[in-house]
């Protein structure tokens, strides 16, 4: 029994964190740096020339997409667009990494990622919101997420991720290879991979191995057995016991333990209860397959994917696409567009203690972030992992959707972060609002194609017409009844739902289509409201 | 006075098929089953290990579903729609009949053993004579479609002991009685519960009326099926038992048991009609002693294999259950 | 892979634009190509006319069973009470339960020896519809998906996959997977009018036409500045539903007279299969019909009565139907399920789970009517002669209507046959 609690001991005191000095970190600005001289050194030797940066409009709408999850408020725009102070691109960014909306939005993507093709789950977005409202380390998230009934024991939260897919091996193993270590490994479980030379059987099932002792209990939380082993046949039919391997080839032996026939029998049984009776404890084994994973995650030996597979994911997520592209394609064989680039944002994001909020706050300081979409010319464009004009990104289904709450709602109700500490409780409200609409959109993968069930949505269900473009007061729509003029009404629907202003041709189109519809005014206000918040313009980060 | 009949298991004889219909000329130990395997064959109780001997002649089709002693006679019938009669001292076969288009359920005989009677899924009943092999009459008070425009089956029909009342029951649940000379219908109940249909997950149909008897002096007709099923990829609902004085419409009883789901298949009451036996089953068998002065079940055996035909003496002491491959013979004491 | 939004080359612009002409103009039914100018264009016609088949998938969800359907073996143990009854193909008997379909064999082509493996619910549907095992991280197109894409027109103003599928138990809505959600099945669950494809009361039609042009107006605007094949996606999404709402006569069936109603009966799965005719006349490539639930593990022959009866009605009067119209030579007709049902017959008269032995059956475009290929032993328990997996049907499937069943989606760098490797069509069942 001491022997138990010493090896927990041990086991705890391993998995602590081990926080580098942030105060010998470079400071963002010069990591933002960094990353444009590498992108500029490609584009360089490539003879092309990157798109300028974006006007103050449409940079505001990127950023707050991007940091807070939403369009930008009319308060907010009108505040940026007046701030005559020459840093405050720097300064607006420093806010919007502190403010409530960037931990909202951070776990939204958080959750998206590891999650959410599953289902909702609120204690593990409860779980999640925490974590990033304390700035935790992604190696934190990791540990909990892995070993959530050693480091948060009876909590269900955390254990979201493992307990949505330990009814099936395959899709644990490979899942968390894929989203943690940016490594689709699938291909190898039955022959060597046959296009990758890193991956063979031997590692799928090495990897197979860390999970095969997990299992779930009659009440929800996960726990391992004592014992057990995968055996797999290879191609030419050899049997062989795989052993505990990560991606980089490093092994772990598991202790031997001498267990009495009789002891292991109880233990059986004791594993056996804790799957049928909801008041059974599970036992816990000294050694934990999980554990070790954790360990050889963070302490490779070969390449570090923990963190380059965050990078690459913070970069995609960003910038459009990865600098690896598939982002579940990190291999030998496929190496990364700015591959220094790679390295150095991995080495600092692991010696910053895997901080989520450093490494996003200096890429959006960074010059290529800050790029236009827009191609100019009917010349052929340039090659999109040059990053020399940014790529427009599908909304997420939660952006979308809370992004439809803030541009049809009255301007005057919603002051978005100029409204101090009030805002974080009205954004809550948003984030439970925009859950059953953001149900219906589809989530963005690779190759994505808005379906015509999207288009057919927004043109013929009552959710859309009822509530967004419903005439009330705490709508923009009953806002812009209020306005005399058919210009300003054009003129201020544009700038709340595109965050920009319309350009003459605009504004006398909706102008004119106001015009031929007097005598049905709000009804002509809403189909412009539409046509706007229907606008690729609108579904579209650019 | 019902709670302490006991009833148990004498004898049990496995077999390597489905034996739907059993049937015993004058209480011997002869008994005759009729198989999935197509024959109708002899099985002497009373031999040390005994074996079964096919009836000779023309053979059936397809599964002998229903049999019926009629003096000398045995007379089959089958999904493959005919009647087939058995010289019994011959063990062989003698007549043909083509009797109808559609897959027969149930064959019985008239108390007075002059008349067979059959029910089949082209929803008539047809009377025939036993001596001649004639088609008397028929008739049918049941329509060929469900409610929900499938095709529907006749499965059960019962004589009542004084040779007065005939009953037929439905897959939907309607039953109709008979005067047994004019085949007038005289009365009618309705037993819808035994009927699921389910629109929503699987939108199909199971369960029917499966078995009907009435009691000795003709007054009561008992009812057997299923009860209500929520998956109907099994029989998983509760068997059910209803009982009417039919004349009046009225029911007495219904009964549902949960523990041994299924269909009742058959039903016996006691002569005295204080109690009656029902057996069926689901992948499994049950027999169940309910008591006609309460409405309870009140004793319950179970067999490894679903019951589909029974026969017992006239005391209703010793019966003989054939089934998924088996035969068994009980008795039934007062405890 | 990226695909352009716009191509230097002067063909594309002529497709999409051509047909668009019409259809521009908001007449509904006539997005048939027939009334287009672009038919004047020889290879336009040509590639039409290759674009013209049409899949009609009847799914039988649930394992319906090979006995007591297309593979009947009457009079041993395993064979059930059901006999059979000779078709008009000499040597061929099917089931008792299927009087209609026998006199309609002439046109359909039977495979008895399919061997899939997989008998549980989850992965033989999985196996069936994308005709491979699943492999982690890729997600498979289903079969719909894929003809839709095969099949069907890129800016279409009907759908191009359709799938109905009515009772809860075992629905599942099938996706298009790396194909994209373009792909996607139009699906129809309780309701036979598919989700908001009708306008609201509260805007007129003019009013529901004007507004999408003001957002094209601004939707184009945004478009052409931009290099993305997400953004050009939304546009194409939006063009079609004009044209879509248009198609929601085409689930209306008290547009039939009540004669043809008639013909294809009372149920449910008649009405489905009359709107799935509805649909490819109008040029709809892909359409599933599920009827749903075989699963018989108890009451196996009465549960087969009824739905044979269902099968055998309307599937006759849908083949009756489109041999009418002049439609079953482009159209392929499949019957197909999860796996089929146990040879052995459990203790509740019900038949359980079996993949190693069983049946479906093509009729009409590309298939050679009255062929049966494979064989199953006496008591149908192992495939003895011509066995093949769901690869192989897919490759048949291809074959019948026209697609090079060798061919390559590429997915990343990864070359992604559209049969899976080594699959080869059966030529037998092949005209």
């Amino acid at each position: 029994m001491s022997r138990t609690c010493l090896w927990g001991l041990l086991l705890t005191l391993t998995l602590l964190p081990a926080r580098s000095g942030a105060a010998g970190l470079p400071a963002v600005e010069s990591l933002a740096d960094q990353i444009d001289q590498a992108v500029h050194t490609r584009l360089e030797a490539a003879g092309v020339q990157p798109a300028g940066p974006l006007d103050d409009e449409r940079f505001l709408r990127r950023l707050m997409l991007d940091l807070a999850g939403r369009v930008p408020t009319l308060a907010e725009r009108e505040a940026f667009l007046s701030d005559e102070s020459p840093d405050k691109r720097t300064a607006w960014v420093e806010q919007l990494v502190a403010s409530p909306d960037f931990a909202m939005h951070l776990r939204n993507e958080l959750d998206l990622q590891l999650l959410a093709r599953l289902k909702t789950d609120n204690d593990w977005r409860e779980y999640l919101l925490e974590a990033t409202r304390a700035n935790r380390g992604w190696d934190d998230l990791f540990r909990e997420i892995m070993l959530p009934e050693r480091l948060r024991e009876g909590e269900q939260g955390p254990a979201a991720f493992l307990r949505e897919r330990v009814r099936d091996l395959d899709d644990l193993t490979n899942d968390t290879a894929v989203l943690f270590f940016g490594v689709n490994i699938g291909c190898a479980k039955c022959h060597d991979h046959p296009l990758v030379s890193d991956w063979e059987q031997r590692h799928y099932y090495g990897m197979a191995s860390f999970f095969q002792r997990t299992y779930r209990t009659k009440t929800g939380l996960l726990a391992e057995r004592f014992d057990g082993r995968i055996k797999f046949k290879t191609v030419v039919g050899d049997e062989l016991e795989a052993s505990f391997m990560f991606l980089d080839g490093a092994a772990t032996y598991e202790p031997p333990v001498e267990l009495s026939d009789e002891r292991r029998k109880e233990l059986d049984e004791l594993v056996r209860k804790a799957q049928r009776e909801d008041d059974a404890e599970p036992p816990r084994p000294e050694f934990s397959p999980r554990a070790e994973l954790v360990r050889m995650a963070l302490a490779p030996t070969g390449p570090d994917y923990f963190s380059r597979n965050m990078v690459n994911r913070t970069w995609a997520r960003l910038m459009g696409q990865g600098l690896v592209e598939p982002l579940d394609q990190m291999h030998s064989e496929n190496p990364p567009s700015h591959p220094e680039l790679l390295d150095a944002l991995a080495k600092d994001f692991a010696t910053s203690g895997y901080d989520l909020k450093r490494l996003i706050h200096a890429m959006v300081l960074s010059e290529t972030y800050a790029r236009d979409s827009r191609i100019t010319g009917g010349a052929e464009p340039p090659a999109a992992d040059l990053f020399a004009v940014a790529i427009p990104r599908p909304l997420t289904p939660r952006q979308l959707s809370l992004s439809l709450l803030v541009a049809t709602a009255n301007p005057e109700t919603m002051p978005g972060t100029a409204s101090g500490d009030e805002w974080e409780k009205k954004r809550d409200e948003l984030e439970n609002r925009a859950n059953s609409f953001a149900t219906r959109v589809e989530i963005p993968g690779e190759n994505f194609q808005v379906s015509v069930d999207e288009a057919l949505l927004f043109s013929n269900g009552d959710r859309v017409a009822g509530d967004y473009l419903r005439d009330a007061g705490d709508r923009l729509v009953r806002h812009l009844t209020s306005l005399e003029a058919d210009d300003d009404v054009a003129i201020v629907a544009t700038q709340v739902v595109l965050s920009r202003s319309p350009a003459p041709e605009e504004q006398s189109r909706i102008a004119d289509y106001l015009s031929a519809r007097s005598d049905r005014r709000v009804e002509a206000i809403q189909q412009v409201v539409w046509a706007l918040m229907t606008s690729p313009e609108f579904r579209f980060n650019h | 006075m019902n709670s302490s009949l006991k009833l148990a298991r004498a004898d049990k004889w496995n077999q390597s098929d489905i034996l739907f219909c059993v049937a015993r000329p004058n209480d011997s130990d002869r008994l005759f089953v009729g198989s999935s395997d197509f024959g109708v064959y002899e099985f002497d109780l009373s031999a040390e290990k005994p074996e079964r001997v096919r009836l000779e002649g023309e053979q059936h089709q397809s599964y002998v579903t229903g049999l019926a002693v009629a003096g000398p006679m045995l007379i089959s019938g089958s999904y493959d729609g005919q009647l087939i009669w058995w010289d019994l001292a011959e063990q062989r076969s003698t007549r043909v009949v083509p009797a109808h288009d559609r897959w027969i359920r149930r064959v019985i005989a008239s108390p007075d053993q002059t008349r067979i009677i059959s029910v089949a899924d082209d929803m008539l009943c047809k009377v025939w004579d036993v001596a001649t092999g004639e088609l008397l009459t028929q008739f049918s008070d049941h329509g060929e479609k469900t409610p929900h425009h499938y095709p529907s089956m006749l499965y059960a029909v019962a004589a009542s002991p004084d040779g007065r009342f005939l009953a037929t029951g439905d897959r939907v649940g309607h039953v109709a009685i008979w005067n047994a000379d004019s085949y007038e219908k005289v009365g009618e109940v309705e037993t819808p519960v035994m009927y699921t249909w389910d629109p929503r997950q699987r939108r199909h149909s199971i369960g029917g009326i499966r078995s009907l008897a009435f009691s000795a002096d003709g007054t009561q007709l008992a009812v057997g099926g299923m009860g209500k099923v929520g998956n109907i990829d099994h029989l998983g609902g509760p068997s059910r038992l209803e009982v009417f004085e039919w004349s009046s419409g009225t029911r007495r009883f219904e009964v549902e048991d949960d523990k041994k789901k299924g269909l009742i298949e058959q039903i016996v009451w006691h002569p005295s009609g204080d109690w009656l036996l029902g057996a069926g089953g689901d992948h499994k068998g049950f027999l169940n002693i309910y008591d006609m002065h309460s409405g309870e079940l009140v004793t319950q055996e179970s067999s490894d294999g679903h019951v589909h035909g029974l026969v017992a003496d006239a005391a209703l002491e010793n019966l003989v259950t054939a089934g998924h491959n088996r035969l068994e013979r009980w008795t039934i004491a007062a405890g | 892979m990226k695909r352009k939004a716009w191509c230097g080359s002067a063909d594309h612009p002529v497709s999409r634009r051509g047909f668009l002409g019409a259809a521009a103009a908001g007449t509904a039914f006539a997005a048939d190509m027939t009334v287009l100018d672009a038919l004047k264009q020889p290879a336009l016609a040509e590639e039409l006319k290759w674009q013209q088949k049409r899949v009609i998938l009847l799914w039988l969800a649930g394992g319906a069973s090979q006995l007591e359907t297309w593979d009947p073996k009457p009079g041993v143990e395993t064979g059930g009470p059901f006999r059979t009854i000779q078709t008009t193909v000499p040597g061929l008997h099917i089931s008792e339960l299927l009087p209609q379909q026998s006199e309609r064999m002439q046109q359909t082509a039977v495979i008895r020896s399919l061997n899939t493996k997989i008998a549980d619910h989850g992965g033989g549907y999985r196996l069936m519809e994308t005709g491979r095992l699943p492999e982690p991280g890729v997600a498979f197109p289903h079969l719909g998906a894929i003809l839709a894409r095969e099949l069907g027109r890129i800016d279409s103003h009907v759908p191009d996959h359709v799938s109905m599928y009515t009772s809860t138990e075992g629905r599942r809505k099938g996706t298009a997977g790396f194909l994209g959600a373009r792909y996607n099945p139009m699906f129809l669950t309780e309701n036979m009018m598919p989700e908001n494809i009708r306008r609201l009361e509260a805007i007129s039609e003019a009013d529901h036409q004007d507004r999408a042009a003001l957002r094209d107006f601004f939707a184009e605007r945004f478009s052409r500045t931009v290099d993305s094949a997400a953004v050009a996606s939304h546009g194409t999404a939006y063009e079609r539903v004009r044209g879509l709402m248009a198609s929601d006569r085409l689930f209306d069936i008290s547009e039939e007279p009540q004669a043809m109603r008639d013909k294809y009966g009372p149920t449910q799965f008649g009405e489905q299969c009359l709107i799935a005719r509805r649909l490819v006349e109008a040029g709809v490539p892909f359409v599933k019909v599920a009827r749903a639930w075989w699963d018989s593990h108890g009451q196996n022959f009465e549960t087969h009565r009824e739905l044979c009866a269902d099968l055998d009605h309307c599937m006759s009067a849908l083949m009756d139907d489109l041999a009418d119209r002049g439609l079953l030579e482009n159209t392929l007709v499949i019957t197909l399920g999860e796996f089929g049902r146990t040879p052995r017959i459990n203790g509740s008269l019900g038949r359980d789970h079996f993949a190693r032995a069983w049946s479906c059956t093509l009729t009409g475009c590309g298939i050679k009517g009255g062929a049966v290929y494979g064989k199953t032993d006496d008591k149908g328990e192992t495939v003895v002669d011509g066995e093949i997996g769901a690869a192989d049907l897919f490759a048949t499937i291809f074959a019948a209507v026209g697609i090079d069943y060798e061919k390559e989606y590429m997915l990343g760098s990864r070359p992604i046959p559209i049969a899976d490797f080594g699959a080869t069509p059966v030529e037998e069942v092949l005209a």
